[in-house]
């Protein structure tokens, strides 16, 4: 519990920074309908980047944050233009054009430049796990500069203003989507711009709220996104972008619920949710009964969540001959494993092993290797005959299943019927 | 008149470089370990192209349309196999060249007879930055394993070119006499280091660790291109505290902050070192490749 305090603080802090700012861009952004103008200016400010280490600047010097920059204000002028030249076009075609061509002109450098691909990559894909106070004495001062700024302009801000206005509107927002991008990745900057402020738009229609809104929402999204990284071990910056992505999920379910007809809410959820459950039941009975032999994805989730599930449709000597399979595949690998074992502590401890030993070492989990395989394929070919042979049956019970949970107006058919 | 005196220079100059190249046998191998080592054994009888260029991370290159001209006109190409570079086979399968395609005369797959470390049948047991089934496949880290690599280059040559198989052999027994002579004093600058605890951000360097007697305990990367997990990263600075562990081995392809982060909570220094020639500025050749790795451990363990 202290490893994770200790580990995900800082990463919370600047999770909530970039949120403050980035929920009120992104309430802006929905408002100008232009969703994808943060991958743009990113891509942008990494072409910039990617010039002046091409120049010969070192990654994080003055003149590589100056090409960056450059870049960016070149592109805020292009993107304050785009909004008249939206006629025909839609303004959104336009800012994915810049994005493409931002993003192709910069592999065309790279490759002429040795270890350039991963300066890119670095440019683009930030970690939010390993960011730091240097990170955050950075984007205070320079979220809080321009927030003030958006604050005293926000009469003049709101997207139907002159170009000029216009330009300072994306040049502001190329400056945070510059910095923020390079800490937390391209996917979370993202998630990070729209979500809040699609949340906070759902439920409110006042700036004021919504912001407020968008706050919590994506402060509480992060803190959840972080612990569920620390606590089922997965990389940090994905896992965050998928809670954000159920939040949104989960706020739109909770829709109907806040706003409108409670009972005729909680009914159409039960039946929708009811007809899902029937159609997954009912494709699987197909499934089943067209490919026995196939993936069967609903059961072999419910077979690895309750393996007790198998001895349904397994004869005694179909689970024995799965169970000893199962038994040796684990065994095998565990052989391998210890063989490996020794090999590594052997590398520091002891007489060094020659490269005969080591030959032989190899070959030996080469056929530890062929002879897991073995056992596993005894256990997927066992359970496929065995899934062959009930195929009818075990479609007809999925499908009786399915008709359970259909939400059919049996009353009424049997009325019709009778 | 100068004008055209220059341009009748130049001229010959083109002719009897071209006449001088169709001397030499083209080789393309798919690192620039491998095109320093059949320099080493082909000397001046073979011009050698490597499809990586120098500083790319050989494992996520992606062909380019020179490529395919490269095999089209190669006589000889040598590879890492142990699906290093995989890429590769799409480049085979599609080249006309039938005289480097699998199995033919010219191809060289240079994991022939290697004594392959950390094998895993089918991914089996714990992530170890590896998906390699077949063993990791950073074998030429080990500078012994270089002779048995040259074998392989030198019985590729001689079979497309029996003539000279004198001047491969020759040549091959220069270069490791020369290797031999190096290795005893690579083992002697890092034998303080016997044991010493390390971390890597990939996990690249069993075969130089078995050499060397290294003791690399953990890597920051779990799976390639996947970034690392809060509680994985917090177990490796565990990890590194408990068996202090000072150093993190980092390659110029790796990413510098996560390393860093690392580095920095666990009171280490990074060391950065190159998986493969041209990798560092210094690393222009095989054995250079090794100077400067030796020298940027023992500069870290200082």
């Amino acid at each position: 519990m202290s490893d994770a305090l200790a580990f995900l603080w800082l990463p919370f802090l600047v999770a909530i920074c970039l949120v403050g700012i980035h929920a009120y861009f992104g309430i802006q952004v929905l408002k100008r309908k232009v969703i994808f103008v943060d991958l743009a200016l990113a891509q942008i400010a990494a072409l910039g980047a990617t010039t002046a280490f091409m120049l010969g600047h070192p990654a994080q010097s003055l003149a590589t944050y100056g090409y960056s920059l450059a870049f960016t204000l070149a592109a805020a002028i292009l993107l304050a233009f785009t909004r008249n030249w939206a006629g025909r076009v839609p303004q959104e075609a336009l800012i994915g054009v810049i994005y493409v061509v931002a993003a192709a002109a910069a592999i065309l450098l790279i490759d002429r430049a040795p270890q350039g691909a991963e300066h890119l990559k670095q440019i683009l894909t930030g970690n939010i796990l390993t960011s730091g106070p240097h990170d955050l004495a950075l984007i205070m001062p320079l979220y809080a500069a321009i927030g003030l700024l958006h604050w005293s302009l926000r009469s003049r801000l709101t997207g139907t203003g002159s170009l000029a206005w216009e330009f300072v509107f994306y040049a502001t927002f190329g400056a945070v989507v510059t910095s923020s991008v390079a800490i937390a990745g391209v996917l979370l900057v993202f998630s990070f711009l729209i979500i809040p402020a699609a949340i906070g738009v759902m439920f409110a229609s006042s700036l004021g709220r919504q912001l407020a809104i968008g706050w919590v929402a994506g402060t509480v999204t992060s803190a959840l996104g972080l612990a569920g990284s620390f606590a089922f071990d997965l990389p940090t910056g994905a896992a965050m972008v998928c809670a954000y992505g159920a939040s949104l999920a989960l706020a739109g379910m909770l829709y109907p619920f806040l706003r409108g007809d409670r009972a005729h809410a909680l009914r159409t959820t039960i039946a929708a949710a009811r007809w899902g459950a029937a159609a997954l039941l009912a494709a699987s009975a197909v499934q089943l009964a067209a490919a026995p032999r196939a993936d069967q994805p609903l059961l072999d989730t419910a077979e690895a969540m309750i393996p007790v599930l198998r001895s349904l449709y397994l004869s005694r000597n179909e689970a024995a001959t799965f169970a000893d399979a199962s038994t040796y595949a684990a065994r095998y690998g565990a052989d391998a494993e210890q063989l490996n074992e020794l090999e590594r502590r052997n590398r520091t401890q002891g007489e060094a092993l020659d490269d005969f030993s080591i030959a032989r070492i190899s070959s030996f989990l080469k056929s530890y290797g062929e002879m897991r395989k073995g056992e596993q394929f005894v256990m997927q070919e066992v359970r496929a005959r065995a899934r062959e042979r009930i195929r009818w049956a075990g479609a007809l019970g999925l499908m009786a299943l399915a008709l359970v949970a259909a939400p059919l107006p049996w009353r009424r058919l049997a009325k019709v019927s009778g | 008149m100068r004008l055209a005196l220059h341009a009748a220079l130049a001229a010959w100059v083109a002719l009897a470089s071209s006449a001088l190249a169709e001397e030499r046998i083209e080789v393309v191998t798919t690192t620039t370990d491998l095109r320093s080592l059949t320099e080493a054994v082909g000397g001046e009888r073979v011009a050698v192209t490597s499809l990586v260029p120098a500083g790319l991370d050989a494992e996520e290159y992606q062909p380019k349309p020179q490529d395919a001209l490269r095999l089209k006109s190669a006589r000889a190409f040598v590879r890492i196999g142990l699906d290093y570079d995989l890429w590769a086979d799409r480049l085979l399968l599609a080249t006309p060249n039938g005289t480097i395609r699998r199995g033919a005369p010219g191809y060289v797959d240079a994991s022939y007879g290697i004594a392959t470390l950390e094998v895993r049948g089918m991914s089996v047991g714990p992530g170890d930055g590896h998906a390699h089934g077949n063993g990791n496949p950073h074998y030429w880290l080990d500078p012994h394993n270089a002779e048995v690599i040259t074998a392989s280059i030198v019985a590729g040559l001689t079979r497309i070119d029996p003539e000279s198989a004198g001047t491969y052999e020759a040549n091959r027994t220069a270069f490791l006499a020369r290797l031999t002579e190096k290795i005893a004093q690579w083992e002697a600058k890092l034998a303080p280091m016997r044991g010493m605890a390390l971390v890597a951000y990939h996990n690249s360097w069993p075969y130089f660790a078995r050499r060397f007697r290294l003791d690399f305990v953990g890597f920051i990367e779990v799976k390639p291109g996947v970034p690392p997990s809060p509680s994985h990263l917090a177990g490796i600075i565990r990890l590194m505290k408990e068996r202090g562990a000072r150093i993190v081995v980092r390659e110029p392809t790796e990413p510098q902050r996560d390393v860093a982060f690392v580095a920095d909570k666990a009171g280490a220094k990074i060391a950065t070192l190159g998986g493969a020639v041209g990798a560092l500025p210094q690393a222009n050749d095989y054995i250079a490749l090794f100077d400067a790795n030796v020298d940027a451990l023992t500069a870290a363990a200082r």
